[in-house]
């Protein structure tokens, strides 16, 4: 499984577990020591973005964040997104 | 529960495990929720000394489990977010309030500022000059002194933060997993730089009830609130002996991630 580590700027730091199998994410993890608000957004966000194809990641993140009431703190959409790209490439 | 606005139940509950500690400020909780007891302010401490994950961590990327056991470290999940803690000298608070309250008002970030400002007037009563530095820190002369985690559930606040009144940096790192062997010492050294202690800034111990009087102070003087002296209800600590079993000693919830 791939291991992607990001330093969020000014923020905490998010470690991502992800593996891809012919083009779409198969298992992923958001992990880290930043807060999000509702908590488990993101296990929802995980569920949201498995068998997701590396074109559409970006998308689905943006149209997950549209539909919920989520706070973030010290992590950001644009991170995630970056950091997913930079783990399905890889 | 008919109390005064500005009346905070204190609750100091000496030394528990990881398990009961973080199933008691859950139960808490869920009794602030329902009206059963009012907010409430409880001061507490770690035995056997205990790692505490953030809730979106990996246990097992970021804890040496074997070394926990070897050194009998308890260890769980939290359900607030931010990063491992080891909990061994220190006074842990729990502030657990209604968000709709007139004590902690605002955005999340200005109500850590709010909460870690009665900690940095508690930090005054021992001549320390405390400073909040967002997201969640309080630093001491630029070292960091004490570290906080918020969580908004249930229509209710609860914030947790550390007092270190002591530190041992290498022992924190033998229980951590690193990125890399090789730089395990240069990172020690470079946490050393980073972090203190009451112990470390006035160069003498002090005890649990001393930081607890000071906490005291602090939050009565900074939330403009009474702390009043209470119990704990038998519901809540039966509660909290169920949640300790069934969900934070759980490898379901420990593991989770």
């Amino acid at each position: 499984m791939n291991c992607i580590i990001h330093k969020v700027p000014n923020g905490k730091l998010l470690k991502v577990f992800l593996d891809v199998k012919e083009g779409r994410i198969d298992t992923i993890k958001i992990t880290g020591d930043f807060f999000v608000h509702p908590e488990e957004a993101i296990e929802e966000l995980e569920k949201h973005l498995c068998g997701v194809g590396i074109a559409d990641i970006e998308q689905v993140v943006h149209a997950f964040f549209e539909q919920r009431d989520v706070e973030m703190v010290g992590l950001t959409e644009e991170s995630l997104i970056q950091v997913l790209k930079d783990g399905s490439r890889t | 529960m008919n109390t005064p606005n500005n009346t905070i139940r204190l609750l100091v509950t000496n030394h528990n495990t990881a398990s009961y500690n973080m199933a008691l400020d859950e139960a808490i909780m869920n009794h602030v929720k329902d009206g059963t007891v009012p907010p409430t302010l409880r001061l507490y401490q770690w035995n056997p000394p205990a790692i505490t994950i953030g809730y979106f961590q990996s246990m097992e990327a970021e804890v040496d489990l074997e070394q926990c056991k070897k050194l009998s470290i308890d260890f769980t999940r939290r359900i607030t977010g931010g990063g491992a803690v080891l909990h061994d000298k220190e006074t842990t608070y729990s502030l657990i309030l209604p968000e709709k309250n007139q004590i902690v008002t605002g955005t999340i970030m200005e109500s850590y500022r709010q909460i870690c400002g009665a900690v940095i007037v508690g930090l005054q009563q021992f001549g320390l000059a405390g400073q909040f530095v967002p997201i969640n820190d309080i630093l001491v002369n630029g070292k960091k002194i004490s570290g906080n985690a918020q969580t908004r559930r249930n229509g209710c606040i609860l914030q947790h933060g550390t007092i270190l009144m002591d530190v041992d940096v290498k022992k924190m790192f033998s229980l951590l997993k690193v990125p890399d062997e090789k730089i395990r010492d240069k990172m020690i050294a470079n946490v050393e730089k980073r972090v203190t202690s009451i112990k470390h800034q006035l160069k003498k111990d002090v005890n649990f009830r001393q930081v607890c009087n000071a906490l005291v102070k602090g939050f009565e003087e900074h939330l403009h609130v009474k702390l009043e002296p209470g119990q704990l209800l038998e519901s809540e600590k039966e509660m909290a002996r169920e949640l300790a079993v069934q969900k934070y000693e759980t490898d379901e919830w420990v593991f989770k991630k």
